[in-house]
């Protein structure tokens, strides 16, 4: 089976510092991938490439069978690449129901009525139907992190990238976010999720891949990659990988 | 949001129906020619206000673009001897083709980079008009034929009143669509924008390209209307009254712009008595509502009695 996204070769320098160096990585369409690594190991980098906001120094990007690396990251929207941020990017003086229109209303062929009934729906899944109305400035930091939820959700992805989304979240919504995640792969959608969490890593996902000054130095199923000598080493350092 | 909004349609139109009736009250033909070219003032503070306060992209060549739109029509007319309809829209379709130039020229600039591009643009188009002396006459100014032959000071007032109305609910209506969205989404967050599916390139030139069409149309009204025209309404200081127009109004919302526009306007008027002293106060005042009052004095009118609305 041909993955659904393929990177090959992929270089990043930014002057003389190499944040990515040659990855090769492939993604099956339907997985849910831990991506983890020590601050500054490339893996928002990574991200960003995969989302268009970086052009690479080197490589290829190749989503079902389309390179990608070049489009505007409104164009991979479009195509199906959704992503969250480590800093939540809320339209803060929009209402939370504008916010999640506005993916939806990209598409011409969708009228404000059908953008408002979707977007209260899954407001209603996301338990924010309260807020609807609320400006977005308004939610708490959680409450952001859902609201992109939500507006991910709305672009009906087939691949979303999360960063970091459970950073400062109360562990109850945490644990809801958790159910929604597994809900959006369990419809088929391929999820790429970055975290420092590690709990949140190893009880998602179903393969870790690990990343240390531009390298992938780990790959696979997260209890091989838990106990894997180079990842330690990684974390904690020589000392306790030993 | 919505509160405000309603306060802003409720507000507009008592004004707007005030300013109907006010010439059948005597008023002296003196304040109906100031006001007429409040109205100027209202369109050009509201076109930037589309700019500024609903894509968040700062310009300061929005004199400019009126001075463009102006200069466009007048010379259309005198060189071409094409209609004056024809001559008006030559002169929006230019200034809205300049539009899409800077647009583009200055997309990834932010902040005072970019102010800093607007000014020197501005600049550039005011000197060329200046010193193209043969074609422009330069200071010594261009006459203009008028907008309506044997037209009398109510028959322009009502016109001015009546496009500018037109314009704002063009304005209003692109701000209700999905575009408006578009653009206040973009204002928030780019990058927030554009991994939604906006295409924030083209919202942002066609942004500059609107508000740069609706300047040059009050620019060219403007002419036909006083009938003489310098590049003096092409500089930085004209641009300094718009800006402080918009920004005491309430640039955030084009009605609350445009109301600043005329209550400016009428100031400047009123306080001719003081001299240059009156643009001291305008700035001073300008300065105040931005730390005190930042949704501008309309907005905050207008927002306060919405609320107390609702919680009746």
């Amino acid at each position: 089976m041909s993955a659904q996204l393929t990177i090959k070769g992929l270089r990043k320098q930014f002057g003389g510092l190499v944040a990515l160096n040659e990855i090769d990585l492939e993604f099956q369409a339907g997985e849910l991938v831990g991506l983890i690594g020590p601050n500054g190991s490339g893996k928002t980098t990574l991200l960003n490439i995969i989302g268009g906001y970086y052009a690479p120094t080197a490589g290829t990007v190749h989503f079902e069978g389309h390179r990608i690396n070049g489009l505007a990251p409104s164009r991979l929207a479009r195509l199906g690449i959704g992503r969250s941020f480590q800093v939540t990017k809320v339209f803060q003086r929009l209402s939370v129901l504008e916010n999640m229109q506005v993916s939806a209303l990209t598409d011409w062929g969708i009228s404000r009525r059908e953008a408002r009934s979707r977007a209260l729906a899954i407001l209603d899944d996301l338990n924010l139907t309260r807020l609807a109305e609320e400006r977005a400035g308004r939610l708490s930091g959680g409450q952001a992190k859902l609201l992109e939820f939500g507006r991910i959700m709305m672009l009906e992805p087939k691949l979303v990238l999360l960063d970091e989304p459970f950073g400062g979240v109360h562990p109850e919504l945490k644990r809801f976010m958790y159910d929604t995640i597994r809900a959006w792969n369990a419809r088929g959608v391929t999820i790429i999720l970055i975290s420092h969490d590690m709990g949140s890593i190893f009880g998602l996902c179903r393969r870790v891949v690990t990343l240390s000054y531009g390298d992938i130095i780990a790959d696979g199923d997260p209890e091989v990659v838990r106990s894997d000598p180079a990842v330690l080493e990684a974390y904690l350092g020589d000392h306790h990988a030993a | 949001m919505k509160t405000t909004r309603t306060g802003a349609i409720v507000g507009g139109g008592l004004v707007l129906a005030g300013l109907a009736v006010l010439p059948l009250t005597g008023i002296q033909s003196y304040w109906i020619y100031t006001l007429t070219i409040g109205f100027y003032y209202a369109l050009l503070a509201a076109s930037w206000s589309l700019l500024v306060g609903y894509v968040g992209r700062i310009s300061f060549a929005q004199a400019a673009m009126s001075g463009l739109g102006a200069y466009t029509s007048a010379l259309s007319l005198q060189h071409f001897g094409w209609p004056l309809p024809v001559s008006l829209l030559a002169g929006v379709v230019l200034a809205g083709f300049v539009g899409v130039f800077i647009g583009w020229l200055t997309l990834r600039l932010h902040g005072a980079y970019l102010g800093l591009t607007t000014i020197a643009f501005s600049e550039i188009l005011r000197i060329t008009v200046t010193a193209e002396h043969g074609l422009t006459a330069g200071s010594l100014g261009l006459r203009v034929p008028p907008l309506i032959q044997g037209g009398g000071p109510l028959t322009y007032y009502y016109l001015f009143l009546a496009v500018t109305v037109v314009c704002l609910a063009l304005m209003l209506f692109l701000l209700q669509s999905r575009i408006g969205l578009f653009f206040q989404a973009i204002r928030e967050d780019e990058d927030g924008a554009a991994s939604l599916g906006v295409e924030v390139t083209t919202w942002k030139i066609m942004a500059f390209a609107t508000s740069s069409a609706f300047a040059g149309l009050a620019g060219g009204l403007y002419a036909h209307f006083v009938q003489l025209i310098t590049p003096s309404m092409m500089s930085l200081q004209e641009m300094g009254y718009v800006l402080a127009m918009a920004v005491i109004g309430g640039f955030h919302n084009v009605i609350y712009a445009a109301l600043g526009g005329l209550l400016l306007q009428l100031g400047l008027e009123g306080l001719r008595e003081v001299g240059e002293w009156r643009l001291v106060v305008f700035g001073l005042a300008a300065i105040l509502v931005l730390r005190f009052a930042p949704n501008g004095l309309f907005g905050t009118i207008f927002g306060s009695f919405s609320r107390k609305g609702v919680r009746r």
